[in-house]
């Protein structure tokens, strides 16, 4: 069982070593800033601001204080599962000005703590920030800034911004260093177009240990979002699991180097050498376009894989598994 | 305090889950032992930013290298007579005058100064302002110092980087204006205790029934059925008078107690701290590294920046990437939150307390 478990790691591994290195130069590019890099993030956050701050809302339950982001003008608002802990709950919304509404909370996923409430209608529109779509492509020294209530709405005090870098990202999951604290629950976490790449989830005692929820598993579930429909389970642990290690051959194909035993990948057929030319009709071109696509679905999710397997042109489904090992969130 | 708000606030639970991620991160570690033979990075499917490179790592605090002389220079640590750092120091005259938060050195002859350069001397009290938590005092004997250029606060924007002096006057840390300017009201002192509201058996004294985590209470050592005897020399009977006692006084400031354990009796000295602060944290929510101030409210205006600091950074100098300082440290409050006083809030005071001092009144000679 051990072994299994050890053997499992290792190919995992392997698959992630090429793309570890292509992402380490990327963060090698400017190893040090100066006060210009600085002023320029200054700038572009505080262009920013006055875009997205409408958006934030202070959320009040019966359990305490949290925060919240409005996503569409029709008021559907992202917060993290553990604020209305259920869907159906009503909570108390107070804006930045002080303006004091309800909402309902909707579907949540208590295992990637993203979760989903519908404003009550005011018969205008809600102010509202873009989501990011792409995510999964947010790498590690990436600056990124974070709003919130932390402590409660504090009318004199006003919203609480921070700006920091991202250190890690998870399937469901973000690490910063921007510090969050208590009250934060629920509040954004932008990139540097103003769209949410993260909901502010928990933190561990470190300062740089700040967890947000990605949108990943809020993507996952877009379309049922887009109808305010109530969702109850938003799929099971950390991303899907196809089961394969990939290289990039000398022919810049994306091969199949290794198939782990008993992997959703085995079982439908997939062997080492296969060239996986698409996913789901979306071309593949590298690895770690692959691995993001791959995560980006839930386990239960089925895959329909383009392969090519010695000049000969093939489709395979897969539905995909939990991962056997979690990493963090 | 519900279960939920125990979450949302990062409590109990959180701290549960904080320790269940802690040691699924060991079994990791102990994982990567096992695979370096093998030439493998662990982490490399899902590259960590290292130390270096975060928001306060040592690549991106090589913007502000170049602002050391107008930060840390500018600055002096504070230590106990045993060499313990207490709290930092901004100085304001380079004839040895230093600002420092009051609170931090009730009892300034039981401290010495070191400055950058690694001079030390003892530090004479010249005016203590308790509004502003404020105390200018001279080092002894001192001259040619480096003081601060001051720059107005009340420009800064929302979002607008600054560096601070941290690691008691060693480093630099940079953070941002992360609120607006406002008043901090404050609620007065509290050590920490919850209290038996009928007499004890016996007639005298208050039986404590409760200790607030962290509290001064727990860290001067007083323990749940403690009785409390006399109280800054006055004997108590009964809770609203030992409420009176401790809320009128100031946090920072030191009161004798004495108390029956087990029916010995006992004594300790409490120093109070922030009631607002000790009654928000009685469960030890706070996740903030370092600890925070004792005394974090009654402040006339602050600047709220988001500059990771510790209690013993408190009193030294915020500037800006220009190297103006705008402001003093004045408390570190929570996890995300630090004060500090604005230029605007004492300098102008502080200058006539120092001209006052340099030039004393000359006695007029009898007639």
């Amino acid at each position: 069982m051990r072994t299994s478990f050890h053997l499992l790691l290792l190919v995992v591994l392997l698959s992630g070593r090429t793309n570890a290195a292509e992402q380490r130069q990327s963060l090698d590019k400017s190893p040090k800033t100066d006060i210009a890099e600085l002023l320029k993030i200054q700038k572009d956050v505080q262009k920013l601001l006055p875009k997205v701050r409408p958006a934030l809302v202070a959320i009040q339950t019966g359990g305490g204080t949290a925060s919240g982001v409005i996503i569409s003008a029709d008021g559907l608002l992202l917060t993290a599962a553990h604020v209305p802990n259920g869907p159906g709950k009503e909570m108390r919304i107070v804006l930045e000005d002080g303006t004091i509404t309800t909402a309902k909370s909707l579907g949540l996923d208590e295992k990637t703590d993203a979760a989903l409430a519908q404003l009550k209608d005011r018969g205008k529109p809600w102010p509202f920030v873009n989501l990011s779509r792409e995510v999964a492509k947010a790498l590690p020294g990436e600056w990124c800034f974070a709003l919130g209530h932390p402590g409660g709405y504090d009318k004199s005090r006003g919203p609480v911004l921070r700006v920091g870098k991202i250190i890690k990202q998870t399937a469901n999951s973000l690490h910063t260093d921007c510090v969050l604290m208590g009250g934060d629950s629920g509040g954004p976490l932008f990139n540097f177009n103003g769209e949410v790449i993260g909901i502010h989830s928990q933190i561990w005692e470190g300062r740089d240990q700040n967890v947000h929820v990605s949108m990943a598993p809020f993507l996952r579930s877009w379309e049922a979002m887009q109808k305010s429909q109530v969702i109850k389970t938003w799929g099971i642990g950390a991303g899907g699991y196809l089961g394969v290690a990939t290289v990039m051959n000398d022919s810049l194909d994306l091969e199949v180097a290794d198939v782990i035993e008993g992997s959703p990948a085995l079982k439908a057929g997939i062997r080492a050498g296969d060239v996986v030319l698409s996913v789901n009709g979306e071309a593949m071109t590298d690895q770690q376009q692959f691995s993001a696509t791959v995560r980006a679905r839930a386990a239960g999710d089925t895959l329909k894989l383009k392969l090519r397997t010695q000049g000969k042109e093939r489709d395979v489904s897969v539905k995909l598994a939990q991962k056997p090992q979690e990493e963090g969130q | 305090m519900t279960n939920d708000e125990c979450r949302m606030t990062n409590g109990r639970p959180g701290a549960a889950r904080a320790g269940k991620h802690l040691s699924s991160r060991f079994r990791h570690s102990a994982l990567l032992l096992l695979l370096c033979p093998l030439g493998l990075l662990a982490d490399s499917l899902r590259p960590t930013l290292p130390a270096e490179e975060r928001t306060n790592g040592k690549h991106t605090l090589e913007a502000v290298e170049k602002l050391k002389p107008l930060t840390i220079e500018c600055a002096a640590r504070i230590e106990s007579l045993l060499g313990r750092s207490i709290c930092t120091a901004t100085i304001v005259g380079e004839d040895g005058y230093v600002l420092l938060k009051a609170s931090e050195v009730p009892e300034l002859h039981k401290v010495r100064i070191e400055f950058s350069d690694g001079r030390k001397a003892d530090l004479r009290e010249v005016h203590r302002e308790t509004r502003l938590d404020l105390v200018l005092a001279q080092a002894v004997g001192i001259t040619g110092l480096r003081a601060v250029s001051f720059g107005g606060a009340h420009s800064l924007t929302f979002g607008q980087w600054l560096c601070s002096v941290a690691d008691a006057g060693k480093e630099t840390r940079i953070g941002i204006v992360s609120a607006k300017f406002r008043r901090i009201p404050g609620e007065g002192a509290a050590m920490g205790i919850r209290m038996d509201e009928k007499a004890p058996k016996a007639g005298h004294g208050v039986r404590i029934v409760g200790i607030a985590s962290e509290s001064p209470a727990e860290v001067a050592g007083l323990q749940k059925d403690d009785v409390l005897i006399t109280i800054a020399g006055e004997k108590v009977s009964l809770s609203s008078r030992v409420h009176d006692i401790v809320n009128k006084r100031q946090p920072g400031e030191i009161i004798d107690i004495s108390y029956l354990r087990k029916d010995k009796e006992e004594a300790c000295r409490v120093r109070l701290a922030s009631r607002s602060k000790v009654l928000q944290n009685w469960e030890g929510e706070d996740f903030a590294n370092g600890g925070v101030s004792l005394r974090s409210d009654n402040f006339p205006d602050v600047l709220q920046h988001s500059i990771p600091l510790h209690p013993i950074d408190m009193g030294g100098p915020v500037a800006t990437l220009e190297g103006k300082v705008v402001g003093i440290n004045i408390a570190r409050v929570d996890r995300v939150t630090t004060f500090a006083l604005p230029v605007e809030a004492f300098w102008a005071e502080a200058q006539q307390w120092i001209k006052a001092d340099r030039h004393p009144p000359k006695a007029v000679p009898a007639q």
